[in-house]
């Protein structure tokens, strides 16, 4: 290769040197949330003149707080089974369907990761009025759907796509009914795609803001939106907590996810 | 007559504009490998996923013990298939890929183990039962699919061209398993292949594919030796076509004109032919002899040497006719001539007359 990268000599050093800065440079801001969710002044001096606990204590004793975090969660999940079984459905029609113009309802599928988000969130919000969803948990869900979905779409066809169908005539003259077959060999063949399908809708949803904020009333709301609103009215360390707590659930996702590919490429 | 074990009758199958397959006919025994040979297009693979029940015929009908099976559907059909592409199920061991079929019939445990152990036998590959597909050769995953496709004893079994994606060496010994195997289940084997080699290596009888229709039906040897069409001429061994018309018919035999007015007499006319009609006469390499002089009965023709070729046991002469066709001539080594022929030399074939088969052309 032209560029080989034991080759480059001198070169090499400043390149690591590179990636170093830029790693740094996205990770401090989340560094800087953590250490000051430890830190013991209630004014987030940095560096935090001494460490504590009392943030996430009083975290949990609130329970707007673990309200929201609950709802964040049974938002998420809904998302994530909805956007899983609705990917599957579509992408089966895309991947196997042999009808005219698949290739614009692929293009259909995946405009809401294109869209900017505060259109969908404003066209939602403007339907949601005449249908009362506005403030709801089936709003919350429908909204965060809409930008699931693609991801779900685009991972599970390209599982779909490497596997051969000629796997599953070979299930059904084993005995295997149709459904039998797509349930106990393409299902499992693909699942990777189903599983990091599962993980991004899930992300996508627990730390979606824009929508979320559209959506929120008083008596619901997401994580991401009690960390918006308590940040407007009190800086308080117990909002660097909460993303502190957000962060850590979506790294372990991520590293699940991580490793479902790598087990995948085995 | 009594019914054929599985008879495919008149199938006739059409995609939009194509004719896949037109009017289909061919009995098969029991126990019998059947092997469809014929170019690619021509309708091999069709008939085979017809019979598998994924396709449903335009026209036509297959019946097993003369009872049709077109409206069962493919996983009540109990056939075993092997196909082109490598099916294993990914997610499942060697094991499990072959317990498959076993446990989506609900069978005992003791039952299944004693079976996969027994279908990878047959195939060589016992001990392999916890490997993944994924870790294993192309020849190897075959031999599973093989397996799978035997373990629940179907009474027919289809392979699609199971070997062309394998090297020829190690195809050529998985053909022989496959003989090995067929004579030790007995089971009903129809094979797809556009190798003629494999066709004849494997093959009870073949049945040879042309443009959607079987051209025909015969064991290898009586392919050879008779063909019926050009075409099965042409696609089973290596021959010799030159082309003229026919000068005159009678019965079973013809003389044959060529543009510079030699003619041969006596050669078997395949079809029916008048005088006048274009036509080919065919001769296998290996059944012409080089001579000095002209052979009796007319079943000889001038040729005049332009090059040789040594290729160990036999030389090979690119010769031209009084009228302008190539052909080429096989002497076998330590054959008489082979030592003092040279370029230029004014030469004679010459065949005895059973050997050449004449075509109508058209
Ligand atoms: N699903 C299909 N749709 C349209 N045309 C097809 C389909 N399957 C086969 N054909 C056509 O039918 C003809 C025979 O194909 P096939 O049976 O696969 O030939 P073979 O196996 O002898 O190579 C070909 O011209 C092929 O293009
Ligand atoms: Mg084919």
């Amino acid at each position: 290769m032209l560029l080989d990268f034991h080759k480059l000599g001198a070169w090499k050093w400043l390149l690591s040197g590179i990636c170093a800065l830029m790693t740094l440079f996205l990770l401090m801001p989340i560094l800087f949330i953590i250490a000051l969710s430890f830190g013991d002044s209630r004014w987030l001096i940095f560096p935090p003149p001494g460490w504590t606990l009392k943030w996430y204590e009083e975290l949990f004793a609130d329970p707007r707080w673990i309200g929201a975090a609950l709802t964040s969660a049974k938002i998420a999940t809904i998302v994530m089974v909805l956007s899983v079984a609705l990917g599957l459905l579509v992408s089966l029609a895309l991947v196997r369907g042999k009808f005219r113009g698949r290739a614009v309802l692929r293009a259909f599928f995946l405009t809401p990761m294109v869209l900017p988000v505060i259109i969908v969130a404003v066209a939602l919000y403007a339907a949601f009025l005449r249908l009362g969803l506005n403030g709801t948990l089936v709003g919350f869900v429908i909204a965060h759907l809409i930008v699931a979905l693609p991801f779900s779409v685009i991972t599970i066809s390209g599982a779909l796509e490497t596997f051969d169908p000629a796997i599953e005539d070979a299930a059904i003259l084993c005995g295997a009914s149709p459904w039998e077959a797509r349930f106990r060999v393409t299902l499992p063949a693909i699942s990777h795609g189903l599983f990091s399908a599962a993980i991004f809708s899930f992300l996508i949803s627990w730390d979606e803001v824009v929508l979320a904020i559209f959506m929120a009333s008083p008596g619901l709301q997401t994580l991401p939106v009690k960390v918006w609103t308590t940040l407007r009215q009190d800086l308080t360390p117990v909002i660097a907590a909460a993303s502190t707590l957000l962060v850590v659930l979506t790294v372990l996702l991520m590293i699940v996810a991580a490793l479902i590919r790598k087990g995948k490429s085995r | 007559m009594t019914t054929p074990y599985l008879h495919i009758n008149g199938i006739r199958k059409v995609f939009g504009e194509v004719v896949a397959t037109d009017h289909v006919e061919l009995s098969i025994a029991e126990g019998e490998f059947m092997t469809f040979l014929g170019p690619s297009g021509s309708g091999k693979s069709t008939t085979l996923y017809i019979l598998a029940g994924f396709q449903d015929p335009s026209a036509g009908d297959i019946t097993i013990r003369g009872k049709s099976i077109l409206s069962t559907p493919s996983h009540k059909r109990n056939i075993g298939m092997v196909f082109q592409r490598y099916t294993l199920f990914p997610h499942l061991s060697v094991g499990e890929n072959v317990a498959f079929p076993l446990r989506v019939r609900r069978m005992g445990k003791s039952e299944v183990d004693a079976r996969v152990k027994r279908a990878l036998k047959l195939v060589r590959l016992e001990g392999f039962e916890d490997r993944m597909p994924a870790k294993m050769s192309g020849g190897q995953q075959q031999r599973v699919a093989l397996a799978r496709a035997l373990v629940y004893d179907p009474p027919v079994l289809l392979m699609d061209e199971p070997l062309s994606a394998l090297d020829k060496k190690l195809r050529e010994e998985i053909q022989f398993e496959i003989r090995r195997i067929h004579q030790e289940t007995g089971v009903t084997i129809l094979y797809v292949t556009h190798d003629q080699e494999e066709a004849l290596r494997l093959s009870d009888r073949i049945a040879i594919f042309n443009k959607g229709k079987i051209e025909q039906v015969g064991t290898g040897p009586e392919l050879y030796a008779n063909p019926a069409t050009h075409f099965v001429a042409d696609f089973i061994g290596d021959s010799a076509f030159l082309a003229g018309e026919l000068a005159s018919v009678s019965g079973e035999r013809a003389a044959l004109r060529f543009a510079d007015g030699t003619t041969v007499a006596a050669v078997p006319l395949h079809g029916s032919g008048r005088a006048g009609q274009a036509a080919e006469l065919m001769l296998r390499p290996e059944r012409i002899e080089l001579a000095t002089e002209p052979g009796p009965e007319g079943a000889s023709l001038p040729v005049t040497v332009e090059d040789m070729t040594f290729l160990g046991n036999n030389t090979t002469l690119a010769a031209r006719t009084p009228w302008g066709a190539a052909l080429s001539v096989r002497l076998n080594f330590g054959h008489p001539l082979a030592a003092n022929v040279a370029r230029g030399d004014r030469l004679h074939i010459r065949w005895s007359p059973e050997a050449a088969h004449a075509f109508v052309r058209g």
